[in-house]
């Protein structure tokens, strides 16, 4: 047996779902060697491939983790998950009370023996999608009761969120954003997603009103300013550079790129192996490369579909569906910075940019839903 | 509808209502920005990003006359550590060798162990200190010492294994070193340009060439350059060759210097030009700095400076009423004793010699610089009323004056220059009163500047042609002379022939007879004037209140066939004299001296004659040395000796016409005879037997204290050379 054929035979699962992980991943590592080229200067002396290697052993890391993770059942994650909720809430608390301030946000806690910091909103998505999920789904009976199936689900969203937003509002936003779309899947009604968004409304200028008061600890200054810059910039001033770099980069790639490694603007822009990597991609590979990276992400979400269409109410494809939503609005988000649709805030883009945990967490995610691709395919069958 | 199908429905929705148009938006959005808006963008990045940069021209050099360099540009480094550049293991393993090296050889300020603790601490962040990736080591340092630098262990391995940074700069260095500093002169930034570097930056400067350049990084000024055709070389800076010699420059400054140590003025200067072509060969200029503890190369004074001249302006005087014909050299004046008072105002002489005198001739009294003589001739010659005539009275005089260029600058290719001060005759503007003329024929009322003075003086040396004085006489580039600038006469004749001879012979007669006769030589003979100048003196019928003086002398040399010019200005002595005479003359001298036994063509060849024939008497006789060195010296001469001896000491000796070098036995126990030997083979031959040797005089031994043939014992003897 051949190593290929070997490998192929380890990998259960959806083959496509497979294919987009590396994929990504190998765009993931073309465009972070290439931004990372000032920054290896500026910190590490030149030593540019000190990041590639960083940033590959995280990856390699991440496809460890996915293997595993798909060959766990997905069951095993509904079971933890009255574990995993409250687990995530008391990490989100610590993280916003005591955590080290880094970037003018406490988003981060340092793990005690490893010493590996990570982003404990990361964890607290993972969690609160598998809740949601198992939530929707062993409550489909009497989903559109308000009591008894409604406020159980609607309660740790609302908390989750709300514990993330002060530090970290764009991914926050987006987590909500993706759990109500999974409640408007798994048939909860819509004058109850409607009472949803508007309580999401209630609390967010609660937020604001606490961030006035403790502005240490709520960034609503950040926020006004970041808003008013998208809405009224002043041309060519400070407040608009960044998303300027960002559009001379979509320029300067054109149809087809300038080619790999050949960006210039990842020089200008800020934390270009980060929050507007999708600009260097389309610097390099052109539109084709950009259009490539929104294909894929769309195409996970396809095949997740496929998965609903396969076992509706299963608490895995609703799980699957959750994780999928939250890579596919978080990619879509920093796209939509990236061509100004949106306003700038500091936002990833899943599996691509460089980032340890998050990156980590991406996979995960991955696993599970290619564990929930492999049984549910194989009842199928 | 089951809850399947709503789900599927709801899914169906979700992908195709909203993911879908989103992701098309998304699209729609990159490609108008890519494509649509792309050359907009494009552009935009363009003009923030790429501009055009100077691409700096090297700058061309200045050489003295022979060659050698006066200024020329140079890389040096300034150096830095980056501590955290290498490993932890190679930083600790190194950092005794290291720190050892940089202390001998970087920075004395830390010894060893002090640079090894330094070291550590850099590395060290336990406390949680920033950082610090650029530690400066050491400023300006040159190409040779940086490599030797970089070989030191840990740095051998490069920037960014080692940590040694080497940012590279250019600078401007004179190899020479002081020598000529302020006629070289700088272009410097926020200052006005001076000398040379100065006057012909554009020539040295060269032309900047632009390159279309991308900017790499936006937070430090790293540039890269964008091949295409808009780029323009840079064209290097010519070369300029100047008249300077770097030997009698240095002649210039050395005795200037002395002669400042000796009489502590406030300034002084000194000029050497050459007759024929009015080529500056040196100038040295040195103040008083500011401590007022040395003299440096801080002004131009030669140049910049206008005074009144004194004395040495008496031979335009001379040289006036000897053109128009009113005086002889052997007429006769009455000096007065060197005291007499004209329209209410006192005139004293300053030589001593005046005060015995009263009715001497006209030579004599210049030669010795008789302010009386002088101005009773001018008075009486041209100090008459202002009846029109221009060609009589004031104007007559002013006109020989400006004859003689007295009223020009010399437009020498330096910034600066003094303008010459001279009066309009009669002219109220000007204050014109009956005592102008007389003082003005001893130097006073006029100003003109040390190199004015010495053109004058250098044209009556050159036969009545004034020559233009220059300082560079050729540019070249890359080697090849592109231009030349050609001696200038500026007048074919300032006086008649025969008035050039009297004013030549006038200055001989000041060094044979006159204040300068102090000075005279028998190497080679010279002439010149003395100049004992009043500065910042009021002038009242009681007298002349003076506050300095300003000594100079001007002249040339050899008196018969001028090669050199030089004229010495020593503005307000304090100590050790105030005359032209006994101030300025000595430096003029030192200079003169050095001058000419460097130049090998006006000597006369020793061995001009036919091969002398040898006689005993005229043979050295008696001569002891090694062997060696004698067959040395004696084949060198090529004079024909015989003998062949076996010892390592020899002694010569003659007989008839020949020479013979025979052995030279000393005994091992005894003390030899050491008479005739000089010193370096006396001590070695004594203190080889055990003797101490104590000396006395000069020379060659004449007499030692022990007795030859005694036995040695350690015992001190003492040689008396001569």
């Amino acid at each position: 047996m051949s190593f290929s054929t070997r490998i192929a035979a380890e990998l259960r699962g959806d083959r496509v779902v497979w294919a987009i992980l590396v994929l990504l991943g190998l765009f993931s590592i073309l465009a972070v060697y290439s931004s990372t080229g000032t920054l290896a200067y500026r910190e590490r002396g030149g030593n540019t491939e000190a990041y590639l290697f960083k940033h590959g052993i995280i990856l390699a890391a991440g496809f460890v983790v996915t293997y595993f993770a798909h060959l766990l059942h997905y069951r095993r994650y509904m079971n933890w998950s009255p574990v995993l909720l409250p687990m995530a809430i008391i990490l989100l608390l610590y993280t916003m009370m005591l955590g080290p301030v880094i970037n003018e946000a406490r988003r981060w806690i340092v793990l005690p023996v490893i010493g590996l910091s990570f982003q404990t909103s990361d964890f607290a998505k993972l969690a609160l999608i598998i809740y949601v999920a198992r939530a929707i789904s062993s409550k489909q009976d009497y989903i559109e009761d308000f009591r008894s199936a409604f406020l159980p689900i609607i309660v740790p969203v609302v908390v989750v969120c709300g514990l993330i937003a002060p530090a970290d509002l764009s991914t926050s936003i987006i987590l909500f954003l993706a759990c109500l779309l999974m409640m408007f899947v798994g048939r909860v009604a819509l004058k109850y997603i409607g009472l949803l968004m508007v309580t999401g409304g209630v609390v967010f200028v609660l937020l604001i009103m606490l961030g006035r008061t403790f502005p240490e600890h709520i960034r609503v200054a950040t926020w006004e300013s970041r808003l008013q810059q998208f809405y009224s910039p002043e041309p060519g001033g400070e407040d608009t550079y960044q998303i300027d770099q960002a559009k001379i980069a979509l320029g300067n790639g054109g149809l087809t790129g300038v080619g790999p490694g050949n960006s210039t603007q990842r020089n200008y822009l800020p934390y270009a192996h980060a929050d507007f990597i999708y600009a260097v991609i389309c610097e390099e590979y052109g539109v084709l490369g950009g259009a490539t990276i929104i294909g894929l992400y769309l195409l996970l979400f396809f095949r997740v579909t496929r998965l609903i269409t396969k076992s509706p109410k299963a608490f895995g494809a609703m799980v699957a569906m959750g994780l999928s939503l939250v890579i596919v609005v978080q990619a879509f988000f920093h796209i939509g910075i990236n061509v100004n649709l949106l306003p700038v805030t500091g936002l990833t883009l899943p599996l691509i940019s460089m980032g340890g945990t998050s990156l980590l967490f991406t996979c995960i995610a991955f696993g599970i839903i290619l564990s929930v691709s492999k049984y549910i395919e194989s009842v199928a069958e | 509808m089951d809850i399947k199908n709503e789900v599927l429905y709801r899914v169906y929705f979700l992908l195709f209502g909203l993911l879908l148009p989103a992701a098309g938006f998304l699209l729609y959005s990159t490609v108008n920005i890519a494509i649509l808006e792309g050359e907009h963008w494009r552009e935009q990045g363009r003009q923030n990003y790429v501009k055009p940069r100077a691409v700096p021209a090297e700058r061309g050099n200045i050489y003295a006359l022979d060659g050698s360099l006066l200024a020329t540009s140079v890389p040096y480094f300034d150096l830095y550590f980056d501590p955290f550049a290498s490993s932890e293991a190679d930083y600790y393993a190194n950092v005794d060798t290291l720190s050892y090296l940089l202390a001998t050889y970087v920075d004395n300020t830390y010894t060893p162990g002090g640079f090894r603790d330094y070291l550590i601490q850099l590395r060290d962040t336990s406390n949680n200190r920033r950082m610090n990736r650029n530690v400066p080591l050491k400023k300006s340092v040159s190409f040779s010492e940086k490599s030797r630098i970089q070989s030191f262990p840990l740095f051998n391995k490069g920037q960014f294994r080692g940590g040694l940074i080497a940012k590279k700069l250019s600078g401007r260095k004179r190899p020479f070193g002081l020598l000529a500093r302020r006629t070289i002169g700088y272009v410097r930034e926020d200052k006005q340009p001076v000398g040379l570097e100065g006057r012909f930056d554009s020539i040295l400067g060269g032309q900047e060439g632009t390159q279309m350049m991308i900017k790499v990084d936006p937070q430090s000024d790293l540039w890269l350059p964008l091949n295409d055709l808009s780029e323009v070389e840079p064209r290097s800076g010519d070369d300029i060759v100047t008249t300077i010699d770097v030997n009698l420059q240095d002649i210039a400054e050395e005795a200037l210097l002395a002669g400042m140590r000796r009489h502590q003025p406030d300034w002084g200067t000194a000029i050497v030009m050459d007759v024929e072509t009015g080529a500056i060969r040196a100038i040295a200029n040195l103040g008083r700095d500011d401590a007022g503890e040395g003299y440096y190369e801080m002004y131009n004074y030669a140049i910049a400076m206008a005074t009144e001249p004194g004395s040495t302006f008496k031979l335009a005087t001379m040289m006036a009423l000897l053109e128009d014909g009113h005086v002889k050299l052997t007429d006769s004046v009455d000096i007065e004793k060197g005291k007499t008072i004209f329209y209410e105002i006192e005139m004293e002489d300053a030589s001593s010699y005046s005060f015995k005198l009263d009715s001497i001739t006209v030579q004599r009294a210049f030669e010795i610089s008789s302010n009386v003589g002088m101005a009773k001739l001018v008075d009486r010659f041209y100090n008459l009323p202002d009846n029109g005539n221009k060609n009589k009275g004031a104007y007559q005089y002013l006109q020989r004056i400006r004859d003689f260029n007295l009223d020009l600058p010399t437009n020498i290719e330096l910034e600066g220059e003094a303008n010459p001060y001279l009066k309009n005759a009669y002219s109220e503007e000007d204050q014109w009163s009956l005592v102008t003329l007389p003082w003005m024929a001893t130097g006073y009322e006029v100003r003109l500047t040390p190199l004015q003075t010495l053109t004058f003086y250098n044209a009556v040396a050159n036969n009545g042609r004034m020559m233009k004085p220059y300082l560079v006489s050729r540019v070249e580039r890359n080697g090849e002379t592109v231009d030349i600038m050609k001696p200038t006469v500026v007048k074919k004749a300032i006086a008649s022939k025969s008035t050039i001879e009297k004013a030549r012979l006038l200055l001989e007669g000041v060094v044979e007879r006159g204040t300068a006769s102090k000075l005279r030589t028998n190497q080679y003979r010279f002439a010149g004037k003395t100049g004992t100048a009043q500065v910042n003196y009021s002038r009242s019928s009681r007298g002349t209140r003076v506050g300095g003086y300003q000594a100079s002398f001007a002249g040339y040399f050899p008196a018969d066939k001028p090669k050199y010019s030089c004229i010495v200005v020593v503005y307000k002595p304090r100590e050790g004299g105030i005359y032209g005479g006994d101030v300025a003359g000595p430096i003029f001298r030192e200079i003169a001296d050095k001058c000419f036994n460097s130049m090998i063509d006006l000597h006369d060849p020793l061995n001009d004659g036919p091969r002398p024939v040898l006689y005993e008497r005229n043979l050295p006789g008696f001569e002891l040395g090694e062997e060696k060195d004698m067959r040395m010296v004696l084949d060198y001469l090529d004079i024909p000796y015989y003998g062949n001896p076996e010892t390592p000491m020899v002694v010569m000796s003659a007989s008839s016409d020949s020479l013979f070098i025979q052995n030279r036995t000393m005994s091992e126990s005894k003390v030899p005879s050491v008479v005739g030997m000089g010193l370096r083979d006396a001590v070695f031959v004594l203190e080889n037997r055990g003797l101490k040797v104590i000396t006395e005089g000069a020379g060659r031994v004449v007499r030692q204290s022990i007795r030859p043939g005694t036995s040695t014992r350690g015992q001190t003897i003492k040689l008396t050379l001569g």
